[in-house]
């Protein structure tokens, strides 16, 4: 199962991003400050965007979604029962994980963005995908919640996961790193061999390897041992 | 066009010339060309839906024994007219039409609607996008299934945008009114196109036929 970027080159107006490289199986994160593209990137890697030259393409997969940064454009019911149904599976479990049992006859409007984004990520997460895209699947969420997401996708059972995120904070454990520089898109390498190169790096991790200390993952787990170390 | 009192000058002569007869809707149509209309549809597909949907609706005034073909011709131009002033406006420039027009207080507050308005129509597109992404992946493309949430959906997110806009406005201090200094780009093209307009106008209302039988 891969994801292939062949030179690609995906526009979206007057910008544009040029991509090459593989996405094997794996969680993958796409870091990138906002306005490089990542959005526009997420589109292409899931066969939204067709690229201007070049190709992109799949390659044993069956199944795929993304995750979109905004979940109010996912909304297809009138009530949290129907647009949980939406995504074909069943109301009551994703009502309990999610902290609204018994409130599936409820507008899903009439949630607040960060839990209509809970709702929206538990249904995301809770299918059985070969490819997994989510775009800024922190956005919008407390930290306390962010930890929880990070956690649930480090034990997803999707083939490939590639997160595009401009999160500074909290991550889930990533098996490989790639980043957007001036509209191209990096293949850094896997972690933690490529966190040196990481020009985005997050405050706590590029303090941590100004000490010469390098972390095992990304996950606060990780973080706080390698903290343990100074 | 580039001064906005012009463009609307010449979008609301060009309307009505179109709407009043065949005639001024071919000279209309001859004006967007020279205008270079054609540039101002020729990437937007929404063009086409448009004058696709007023084809429909001919067919059946046609077929229901109307003149569809006349309420095509001239419907179709009306709306090449709309897409070309849409296509050339710029934010900020209904404020200095309105303001130019009416003042800093009534013009203020129509221009500020006129800005807002445009505003979300700009971001539709966008919506829509997302809308279209959303539905793909659930495999709800086409027909009332796909159609029905996602009118639900802008319809919803628009409300919301504009309580929240209401709400910055107040906490930014806006009660009614306001201070706004109109400019406007001078070219010698505008008033040719603004001249340009009336001689359409007077075509529509010239009744031509009666020209050439005294000419013959």
């Amino acid at each position: 199962m891969r994801v292939v970027f062949e030179d690609a080159e995906v526009t979206r107006e007057r910008f544009m991003i040029r991509a090459a490289g593989s996405f094997a199986e794996g969680v993958h994160l796409v870091s990138g400050p906002v306005g490089s593209g990542k959005t526009t990137l997420a589109l292409a890697a899931t066969g939204l965007r067709t690229p201007k030259k070049g190709k992109i393409y799949m390659e044993g997969i069956g199944t795929f979604t993304l995750s979109q940064q905004f979940p109010e454009y996912h909304i297809t019911g009138t009530t949290l029962n129907e647009e949980i149904a939406s995504w074909g599976l069943k109301p009551d479990h994703i009502l309990e994980r999610t902290g609204f049992n018994g409130q599936g006859s409820r507008d899903p409007f009439s949630l607040a963005r960060g839990e209509l984004k809970r709702l929206h990520l538990a249904c995301v997460l809770s299918g059985n995908w070969d490819l997994l895209v989510l775009d800024e699947p922190f956005s919008g969420l407390d930290c306390r919640e962010k930890k929880r997401i990070a956690g649930e996708i480090a034990t997803l059972k999707a083939g490939i996961v590639i997160i595009f995120t401009h999160e500074q904070t909290v991550f889930p454990r990533v098996d490989r790193l790639w980043e957007l520089q001036e509209g191209f898109l990096r293949d850094l390498g896997p972690v933690p061999g490529s966190f040196p190169d990481w020009r985005g790096a997050p405050p706590l991790l590029r303090m941590l390897l100004e000490k010469g200390i390098v972390p095992r993952n990304l996950a606060n787990e990780d973080l706080l041992e390698a903290v343990c170390r100074m | 066009m580039q001064d906005v009192r012009f463009r609307v000058f010449s979008t609301l002569l060009l309307s009505v010339a179109t709407f009043v007869s065949i005639p001024g809707a071919v000279a209309a149509l001859i004006w967007w060309l020279m205008a270079g209309g054609i540039s101002t549809v020729k990437t937007s597909r929404y063009a086409l839906i448009f004058i696709g949907i007023v084809g429909l609706v001919s067919l059946l005034v046609e077929i229901s024994g109307g003149d569809g073909l006349s309420y095509f011709i001239r419907m179709s131009v009306i709306l090449l007219i709309a897409f070309w002033a849409f296509a050339h406006q710029s934010p900020g420039e209904f404020m200095d039409l309105t303001v130019w027009a009416a003042g800093n207080k009534r013009g203020f507050e129509l221009g500020l609607v006129a800005e807002v308005t445009l505003q979300a129509i700009n971001s539709i597109r966008d919506d829509i996008d997302r809308i279209k992404v959303a539905l793909t992946l659930k495999d709800r493309r086409s027909g009332i299934r796909g159609l029905l949430p996602a009118a639900f959906v802008l319809i919803i997110t628009h409300l919301s945008r504009a309580e929240d806009q209401a709400d910055l406005l107040v906490v930014r201090g806006y009660r009614n009114g306001g201070s706004w200094c109109p400019a406007f780009p001078k070219n010698t093209r505008d008033i040719a196109g603004g001249i340009g307009a009336i001689l359409v106008l007077l075509v529509a209302f010239i009744p031509i036929r009666d020209i050439f039988i005294l000419l013959l």
